[in-house]
């Protein structure tokens, strides 16, 4: 049987290290483990270059090369004889390898240690199984249909028509039709250069209105790029996480929510949201498995990322013609309970009674729905009013104003506080409050 | 000369891999099924599978040059060692030790999370040859900036 790079993909997850020898021109071999090993195209690897001086050494004495390389499902071996052809140190593929070898060593303390230097390329001489004693099983993948599942889950998203739809409707249909069970939907807020979450999937707490830096990270680096960012072996990495978790009187301390994550995860990846070339977010996906992300699932969630990056862009627009039929309100619930509503000006983060709600921009909508409630008994309100209020000091360009609104009204729902917003339908939102609000604005 | 703590960093479960070339200076890669350290500390035996890595024995017969890497897959600290070898057909004794190692090896990696039926097709001393190199440099391995660095030549 001819064997094609084709046929290596799995070689290439960075699971098992690949092997290279080399030699010099006296015929001294030299040995290096590789980290990362990419397929350049149907004749082509690249190897990249961090750190093994030899080899780069050798092969521009002496251009020939050894490799091998284990499929990391089965564990056959494989033995590829190579020639070197040429190096990189820019491009589209250079810039996904680094993206992905500097996101996997900042998530072992290793960042800037392994930044990637260079990439080797080298054109494949020939392709051979290595004989083993134990014959292995013939693909262990199942035949899953990742074509027909992105189908499905595009399907979900196109039948929304509103933020909160379209987020779940991702979240949900990759873990209905693609099986990934812990996964968030993240969203660039520009003004804070952050990815905010503000939908979650298989984990308590949710970590709605958690944020990562923009170039921080798995996510952040997958945002920051543009690409997809993966690791499908996290066995051996020692996790940044933050060790304390879900810590009510922290988050009220720090302001900050914790962004949730498996402490035993295997495998995660990172999708960019990307509409009109600009990135707009991501979605993560985490798993126990070792593996968890193929190739297939790649193109499967990057096809959905694009659907659901576009509907949001599409629902933001269309929130301005908010519905024309008022919802009959419910009524409020009369009771004499006091509310202590505290705003503090310098990053907009709102306490309802003591408790940490948010910060940001979705702080001050909430204020300022608080503050026309108390001034005039308003108790609706229509994204249109809200982005016309020029006290609001609304990011003017890609306000997302429908995702802050959802995100400010998952943290009140999570938080179980006295204060909601109900969804009244697209570009209209209420307020209720089961009690009197007393809102204390602190600082200018 | 291989000190003691690099001997018994040699002789623990840690992945051995084997460099040849062959006249041509086409290099070549084998697996090690179980190394030690001879008792004058010059030289490492490595028991190798003539039946999966041919090739291999074909360069050791030809020119000897070698260079072997001990890998441990915890934490990937890595030695590589280049000499002179020779070879012949491993003793019994020399194919139990090597049977150990191989025990000792796949209960090691299974520890870090790797199917015992994903290990099998690496690790074989089928037709087992015992490889004698000399060492006359060795390097430390570990990725890293010092990875390369000599840390003993024959020579010096």
């Amino acid at each position: 049987m001819t064997l094609s790079l084709l046929d290596l993909e799995a070689c290439f997850e960075g699971v098992v290290p690949s092997i290279i020898a080399t030699a010099d021109g006296n015929g001294v071999p030299n040995i290096s483990y590789l980290s990362h090993v990419a397929m350049v195209d149907g004749e082509h690897v690249a190897l990249s270059n961090q750190f093994f001086g030899k080899t780069s050494a050798n092969i521009r004495l002496n251009p020939q090369a050894t490799l091998i390389a284990v499929d990391a499902r089965t564990g056959v071996q494989f033995r590829l004889q190579l020639t070197f052809a040429y190096s990189l140190d820019a491009g589209p593929l250079f810039e996904h390898l680094s993206l992905q070898v500097d996101a996997t060593s900042a998530q072992v303390g290793m960042a800037g240690v392994m930044r990637l230097r260079g990439l080797d390329v080298f054109r494949v001489l020939e392709i051979e199984t290595v004989r083993s004693t134990i014959e292995p099983e013939r693909n262990a993948s199942p035949g899953r249909n990742r074509l027909a599942a992105a189908a499905r889950v595009v399907e979900l998203i196109a039948a929304e028509n509103d933020a909160e739809g379209i987020v779940d409707a991702t979240l949900t249909g990759v873990e209905t039709w693609l099986g990934f069970e812990h996964g968030l939907f993240l969203e660039l807020y520009e003004e804070r250069h952050q990815l905010v979450t503000i939908g979650s999937l298989g984990y308590e707490p949710s970590g709605i209105g958690s944020d990562v830096e923009m170039g921080e990270g798995l996510i952040g680096a997958a945002a920051a790029g543009g690409n997809i960012v993966k690791v499908s072996d996290m066995s051996r990495v020692r996790r940044l996480n933050a060790a304390v978790r879900d810590s009510l009187s922290d988050e009220n301390r720090t302001r900050s929510i914790v962004l949730p994550g498996m402490p035993d995860a295997i495998s995660q990846i990172a999708v960019p949201l990307a509409v009109a070339g600009t990135v707009r977010g991501a979605l993560f996906f985490e798993s126990r498995a070792r593996l968890a992300f193929t190739r297939e699932d790649e193109a499967a969630l990057s096809i959905i990322a694009r659907h659901a990056a576009l509907a949001l862009a599409f629902s933001e627009r269309t929130s301005e013609e908010a519905e024309a039929e008022r919802r009959a309100q419910p009524p409020s619930p009369a009771t004499d309970r006091g509310i202590h509503v505290a705003h503090h000006r310098f990053d907009d983060s709102v306490f309802i009674d003591g408790t940490y709600v948010i910060k940001g921009v979705a702080g001050r909508l909430l204020a300022w729905m608080l503050e026309q409630h108390l001034a005039n008994g308003r108790s609706e309100f229509t994204n249109r009013e809200i982005r016309l209020d020029g006290g609001l000091r609304l990011p003017d360009f890609k306000d997302n104003l429908e995702t802050r609104l959802l995100l400010l009204r998952r943290r009140l729902e999570e938080k179980r506080l006295p204060i909601r917003l109900m969804h009244l339908g697209r570009g209209r939102i209420a307020l209720e409050a089961e009690g009197r609000v007393r809102l204390s604005r602190e600082g200018v | 000369m291989i000190d003691e703590d690099l001997a018994r960093f040699i002789e623990s479960p840690v992945m051995q891999i084997i460099g040849t070339a062959d006249t041509a200076l086409r290099p070549e890669i084998g697996r090690g099924a179980g190394a030690w350290v001879s008792a004058d500390r010059r030289s490492i035996h490595l028991v190798l599978s003539g039946w999966q890595w041919p090739a291999t024995v074909i360069n050791l017969r030809e020119n000897g040059r070698a260079a072997v890497t001990f890998s441990r897959p915890a934490d990937y600290v890595s030695y590589q060692i280049k000499g002179e070898a020779t070879l012949r057909s491993a003793e019994p004794e020399e194919v139990e030790r090597s049977g150990r190692y191989l025990v000792a090896m796949v209960s090691t990696l299974m520890r870090l999370g790797i199917a015992a039926e994903i290990i099998a097709p690496w690790l074989s001393n089928r037709n087992p040859l015992l490889v004698s190199i000399e060492a006359s440099d060795i390097f430390l391995q570990t990725p890293g900036a010092k990875a390369g660095t000599r840390i003993w030549s024959a020579a010096a």
